[in-house]
């Protein structure tokens, strides 16, 4: 027995001696850290008593983490949170040589959705398989597969294969490509050929434990605390959505989040140029029209999801390309205007290699545009780069650097490791274009403009640099809550007043999740997650800022001349500290601010 | 997404136009096309791939009406539980979605595999059209639970039925939910509609595997 719409068991899986337990997860867990992020990072505390391992060692846990919403019919709210130890990110000055922060990724699809049908509310890996494997689950059945004959295999040839061989097309699977294979760093996990949990190196986490994919298929759901409750609720956002977010939902189906690529880029708001500008004035040719004329087929939706962001179709020019998704805004900026790619085929062809190969695509456009900046400015020639004139917006030089780094050579495996290692190599000044926080790339939002949001956004951001973290306390809370929910942030505005999430998860567990408790479980989970990054070293000169943001004026568009003010930054992040009950100096929250989040087990 | 003009109309009819689970029409082309010489009709579940997102609310809408849960002795929607519902959506790569229901075929070959003896006064055999709704149904009581009906329908059909895995009678035969298809009425992107269709049409119906096919040729110029 659990709490209501909880099975309180997780799938506890040890890959070093085989073993597969079902294991009880505590209440008070559930009370506190509710699902998704939150309840995975708390099994991952518990996980891991010692700071300082090595995430790539098999002792490192990774949990799959659908949420209590997960399986339910609400309406965007299908999202799996992968958590585990970061193999991306390190401290200025941490006393352990892998001193790493939390890492959670989460993705869109019907992973998250699957396992509760299969009767988890989680799965955890832990270990090292002595040879390439795959966990197949149906409900109670639980059994590791050999994988041999699919290692090396991209993810859009492996998404086809794994299915023939299960025989049974109901299974829902995330796995790794070849770039999580290799321990590529920055490798990331997909399911269904292009939903990705791209960011924090989880699939990099899931190649050293031999672990090519997870399939799952089950038959239950569990009860409700109040389900008359929950229906009447369910009814509800469906009207709501019906009536009151028809154009928002219009405008979804129409570009996803593609549409904000122009948007943004109006805005001065986006990462152009390795984040010298915000603005880039060829974003028409890659933007969402663009691919609606050219390129998408058809919309498609995640689990019980009316938005159908997911765009597929064909791309053809310079590369005839199968597009399964993209470019969306992320995408789309990191490989188009980051590094003033405007040729549409070639973008597609970028994104579709990344995908099957495995690879954070965040972070790749990351090291790319970097390493075009170094070029241009003579710190490191073709010679270097084995060859590749790597100017800006050469779409072939990308394919092949992309490639090395993917496969891990030469060049490649220097890349790979992300800017901030490749800075330290490349010296001579570098670090001061490496966009990272905590080792970890900043996405596709460019900081200047806006600057209040986004440098407290990227700089406090448990996981190093993360756009979805939000740029003030509150908005955090939130972020953590609908990660932790497994809610999609996409439609989350839409669930407020009589449909907010709380009034949902009261319904769901049957017990009183009030506004006031349900804000408080969000602070609990962000600062559990800062309690993990602090144990391993991380403090207040972490939480920075790359170093051009402070020297770099954007010398086009409307937003011309925005730049940050140094001392602006370090008097928000004082007041951001202050307003968690956090040290100001060491960024240590204070053990009042632990006992009144019941996280008085983290105290040190 | 353009029809390709090599593509003669007939073909897509033949090939598309009439797929598994359910009657398929894309577009805007239809039912109008589709009449009976005679305009006899059926009214029937259909499908538009351009639509579907395959989100899979036709899931769990048909699961949650028919599969009550009786809540403190009132009987209410259940939760949707995918794995009850009669209506699937399979998904395939390249990106097609295939929501597959039962067709309630006007000369159903799963009734015609029955291999119980009609019934001297009603002339049901286990596996029977209900005369009021015009579904498919079975009576469990007279049911041996051979699956001859399931083979019918996989074999002739878009393989809809199938075997309870402990009881082996037949199970996903669409129950029309008393006339207001929950998976039509939920559909988030219209992609389902429930109407009038030509009777004496021979619907030969498509595996999902045969109409992911075509339509990946159709949208993505792709042969598996």
């Amino acid at each position: 027995m659990s709490i209501k719409g909880y099975y309180g068991r997780l799938l506890d899986i040890n890959l070093t001696t085989g073993e597969i337990k079902k294991t009880q997860i505590p209440e008070e867990d559930i009370k506190h850290f509710i699902g998704g992020r939150g309840l995975g990072t708390k099994l991952l505390w518990d996980k891991l008593p010692n700071p300082g391992i090595d995430p790539l060692s098999p002792e490192n846990a990774i949990l799959y983490m659908p949420g209590p919403f997960s399986g339910l019919p609400i309406p965007s709210s299908s999202r799996t949170c992968v958590v585990t130890k970061s193999p991306r990110t390190s401290a200025l000055n941490s006393k352990y040589e892998y001193g790493s922060t939390v890492s959670y990724s989460n993705m869109g699809g019907f992973f998250g959705p699957e396992i509760r049908f299969a009767g988890y509310d989680g799965i955890c890996v832990i270990g090292k398989a002595s040879k390439p494997v795959y966990i197949k689950i149906i409900d109670d059945e639980v059994e590791i597969c050999d994988a041999s004959k699919f290692w090396g295999m991209g993810t859009d040839e492996f998404d086809n294969a794994l299915i023939e061989e299960l025989g049974d097309r109901k299974f829902e699977s995330c796995y790794i490509g070849p770039a999580g294979e290799n321990l590529v760093p920055m490798a990331s996990i997909l399911n269904t050929a292009a939903r990705a949990a791209g960011r924090g190196g989880t699939g990099c986490v899931m190649g050293s434990k031999n672990l090519k994919a997870i399939a799952v298929k089950g038959t239950q759901m569990p009860k409700l605390g109040d389900h008359k409750k929950y229906l009447e609720l369910l009814e509800k956002v469906r009207t709501s959505f019906k009536e009151e977010n028809k154009d928002d939902l219009e405008w979804w189906r129409y570009g996803g989040t593609a549409n904000a690529l122009t948007a943004s880029s109006k805005s001065g708001t986006q990462a152009v140029k390795n984040y010298s500008e915000g603005t880039f004035g060829e974003i028409e040719k890659i933007g969402a029209a663009a691919n609606r004329e050219q390129v998408w087929k058809r919309d498609f939706a995640c689990f019980s999801c009316q938005l159908a962001c997911k765009k597929s179709g064909i791309a053809k020019g310079s590369y005839s390309v199968m597009v399964h998704d993209g470019p969306e805004y992320e995408t789309g900026t990191l490989f188009g205007a980051n590094l003033l790619i405007s040729d549409l085929a070639g973008l597609q062809k970028l994104i579709a290699v990344a995908d099957d190969y495995g690879i954070d695509i965040i972070s790749a456009g990351n090291v790319i545009g970097f390493l075009m900046e170094a070029y241009e400015k003579g710190i490191i020639d073709s010679k270097f780069l084995e060859g590749i004139e790597l100017t800006w917006g050469n779409v072939e030089g990308s394919l092949e650097l992309l490639q090395k780094m993917c496969n891990r050579q030469g060049i490649g495996d220097l890349a790979c490791r992300g800017v901030k290692y490749l800075a330290e190599e490349i010296k001579q000044d570098s670090s001061k274009f490496a966009i990272h926080v905590k080792g970890h790339e900043l996405a596709a939002w460019n900081v200047p403009v806006n600057s209040e949001y986004w440098s407290i956004c990227y700089a406090t951001s448990n996981r190093g640099a993360c756009h979805m973290n939000g740029g003030s306390p509150e908005r955090q809370d939130m972020a953590t809550l609908r990660d932790s929910l497994a809610a999609c942030s996409f439609a989350s505005g839409w669930y407020k007043n009589e449909i907010s999430y709380s009034k949902f998860l009261t319904a769901i567990t049957g017990l009183d999740w009030t506004d006031e408790e349900f804000a408080k479980a969000g602070t609990r989970i962000f600062t559990l997650e800062k309690m993990f990054n602090y144990r391993e070293g991380f403090i207040r000169e972490d939480d920075n800022l790359p170093y051009k943001f402070f020297e770099n004026k954007f010398t086009f568009g409307d937003f011309k001349g925005s730049i940050v003010d140094k001392k602006e930054f370090e008097k928000n992040l004082t007041e951001y500290y202050k307003l968690r009950g956090w040290d100001t100096e060491t960024s240590k929250p204070s053990d009042d601010v632990l006992n009144e989040l019941d996280l008085e087990f983290t105290i040190m | 997404m353009e029809n390709n003009s090599n593509y003669s109309r007939r073909h897509f009819l033949k090939d598309l136009a009439l797929g598994g689970g359910g009657l398929v029409i894309l577009g805007t082309l239809g039912f109008k096309i589709l009449k009976s010489a005679d305009g006899k009709t059926i009214k029937a579940i259909t499908v538009d791939f351009k639509k579907c997102a395959g989100c899979r609310t036709c899931e769990t809408a048909c699961s949650a009406f028919n599969h009550r849960e009786k809540i403190s002795g009132e009987e209410v929607f259940g939760l949707g539980n995918p794995h009850l519902s009669n209506i699937k959506v399979y998904h395939f790569n390249p990106d097609v979605d295939v929501p597959s229901t039962c067709a309630i075929c006007p000369d159903p070959p799963c009734i015609h595999a029955c291999v119980i003896s009609p019934d001297l006064i009603t002339g049901r055999k286990a596996l029977y059209r209900d005369p009021e709704t015009q579904t498919i149904k079975n009576d469990i009581k007279r049911c041996i639970g051979c699956k001859q009906c399931a083979k019918a329908c996989s074999n002739l059909r878009g393989g809809i039925i199938h075997p309870n895995p402990e009881t082996n009678k037949p199970e996903r035969m669409c129950t029309l939910c008393n006339g207001d298809p929950q998976c039509v009425k939920h559909c988030p992107y219209g992609a389902l509609e429930y109407i009038e269709i030509a009777a004496d049409r021979d619907l030969n119906n498509l595996s999902p595997n045969k109409i992911a096919k075509k339509l990946m040729e159709q949208w993505y110029n792709f042969n598996a």
